[in-house]
């Protein structure tokens, strides 16, 4: 009997990934491991892995469409001639009524008041997507074969003359962060100058010691935000509905930027580790953003995040707050006088700025 | 994949000169047994950049633990680095 392989998920956070190959063809045989296509998001590429030994009967997508996370992507068989169930072949599921919401569905329902009985959804569960497609009054999915219809001019558009756009995965990506910082965080940012010659001077010695090849400056500067972290966990922690959401890991974000993508990079579980593990880590996720080639658990789940844009020479910069986390620490290049800024983008919903200063004194001296 | 040692060495340079142009500093003076980290053409985000093109260029994995300056420290060692481990 046909059996189908779904969309895999590719980071928590999003609901449509878009196609990037499709490597088998009706008629082929694969067998369980064999990587049969890719999809991506803006963070992340993830190769689909073929689940199963068998033919492939059918294939419902193809390379660049946008696909939801848990739709049938392909269908295998015994046979290569093996029929696919008929109401598989049908029009995307009716939509339906009533389904449980996702998580991030419930929190959009709390906040807009809205309620999820009124909305179809085009799964087994209502999700963001379905809320916004429902707000907007759209219509069903666009097909495959035609370009997309010319999105309609919003009544607040700008009166210069101009043409609306579709934005690439990486634009809508970094659209929903920065909407996230303004819609959800009370966002606040505060800034100390510091001396960072002490820093400097710990980060030499310890490349000595350890004889790294690369500067450990700014990785045992995240090192030290995540001990700060463990010490005071209210930075490791964000704000679900009128609650306080309290961590259980504390997985360091570390901006990278790579040629035009910026990758917020994310090194798992840093409560567990020393610094000479940390480093590692960090140095294994950059390489991965380097190469384009994040997996997803790299890419996502960031609870506490660094970024530095010293090597620009950016004396002062202020970081947009990853999606549900509360502070990001900005690191600069030394200004002429020979002292530094650090900085920290935070929300203020759940931290106070003495607890950031607190948090930002700390940070700009090394440890003893 | 060329794997003789004076075309690797070349591309190796042209590469270090891409990426020190990049924070706009000049590596066409760099010779083959000058320390990289020492140089200051490239920092660390440079020197990482450096290992993933020369991991992907050549196609051989380059472990954490093997970032240093034995292996990876001039445009020599990383030639016979690549050399050694293809053999």
């Amino acid at each position: 009997m046909a059996a189908p392989q779904t969309v895999p998920c590719v980071n928590i956070n999003d609901e449509v990934v878009q196609v990037v190959g499709i490597n088998v063809k009706p008629g082929d045989f694969v067998k369980t491991g064999d990587v049969i296509g890719a999809v991506e998001t803006d963070k992340s590429l993830l190769d689909v892995v073929a689940e199963q030994d068998g033919y492939v009967l059918r294939i419902e997508c193809q390379p660049e469409q946008k696909v939801r996370v848990g739709s049938v992507m392909f269908w295998f068989g015994n046979a290569p001639d093996e029929p696919v169930p008929e109401e598989a072949l049908a029009a995307p599921q009716a939509a339906s009524q009533g389904g449980q919401p996702t998580a991030k569905a419930r929190v959009m329902l709390n906040e807009l008041g809205l309620d999820p009985a009124r909305i179809p959804q085009s799964g087994e569960r209502l999700t963001v997507a379905d809320i916004e497609t429902w707000l907007a009054g759209a219509g069903k999915g666009r097909s495959t074969s035609a370009p997309p219809p010319a999105p309609t001019m919003p009544e607040d558009s700008p009166s210069v003359p101009g043409t609306l756009e579709e934005l690439s995965l990486e634009a809508a990506g970094m659209l929903n962060t920065v909407s996230w910082h303004r819609d959800r965080a009370a966002a606040a940012y505060l800034e100390m100058e510091y001396d960072p010659k002490p820093w400097e001077e710990h980060a030499a010695r310890y490349a000595t010691e350890q004889k790294l090849m690369l500067s450990p400056l700014l990785p045992l500067m995240a090192f030290r935000l995540a001990v700060l972290g463990r010490e005071r966990p209210m930075i490791n922690a964000t704000i679900v509905g009128n609650q306080r959401y309290q961590y259980g890991a504390l997985n360091l974000g570390f901006t990278v930027q790579v040629g035009e993508m910026l990758y917020l990079t994310v090194v798992r579980d840093a409560q567990d580790m020393d610094a000479a593990r940390f480093i590692g880590a960090l140095g294994e996720v950059q390489r991965h953003a380097m190469g384009h080639r994040l997996p997803a658990k790299e890419a996502t789940g960031a609870t506490l995040s660094f970024s530095s844009m010293a090597r620009w020479n950016v004396s002062r910069h202020i970081p947009i707050l990853p999606p549900y986390t509360s502070l990001i620490v900005a690191h600069a290049a030394p200004r002429g006088t020979g002292s530094a800024l650090l900085g920290a983008s935070y929300d203020h919903r759940l931290l106070t700025g003495f607890a950031v200063a607190q948090v930002l004194q700390a940070l700009s001296q090394p440890p003893a | 994949m060329n794997l003789h040692r004076d075309e690797i060495k070349t591309a190796l340079r042209a590469k270090v000169v891409d990426l020190a142009r990049a924070i706009h500093l000049d590596a066409s003076a760099l010779t083959d047994d000058d320390i990289l980290p020492a140089t200051g053409l490239l920092d660390s985000n440079a020197i990482l950049e450096l290992v993933v093109w020369f991991e992907t260029t050549y196609d051989f994995p380059i472990k954490q633990e093997e970032i240093n300056i034995d292996n990876l420290g001039s445009i020599n060692a990383m030639a016979d680095f690549l050399l050694s481990r293809k053999r």
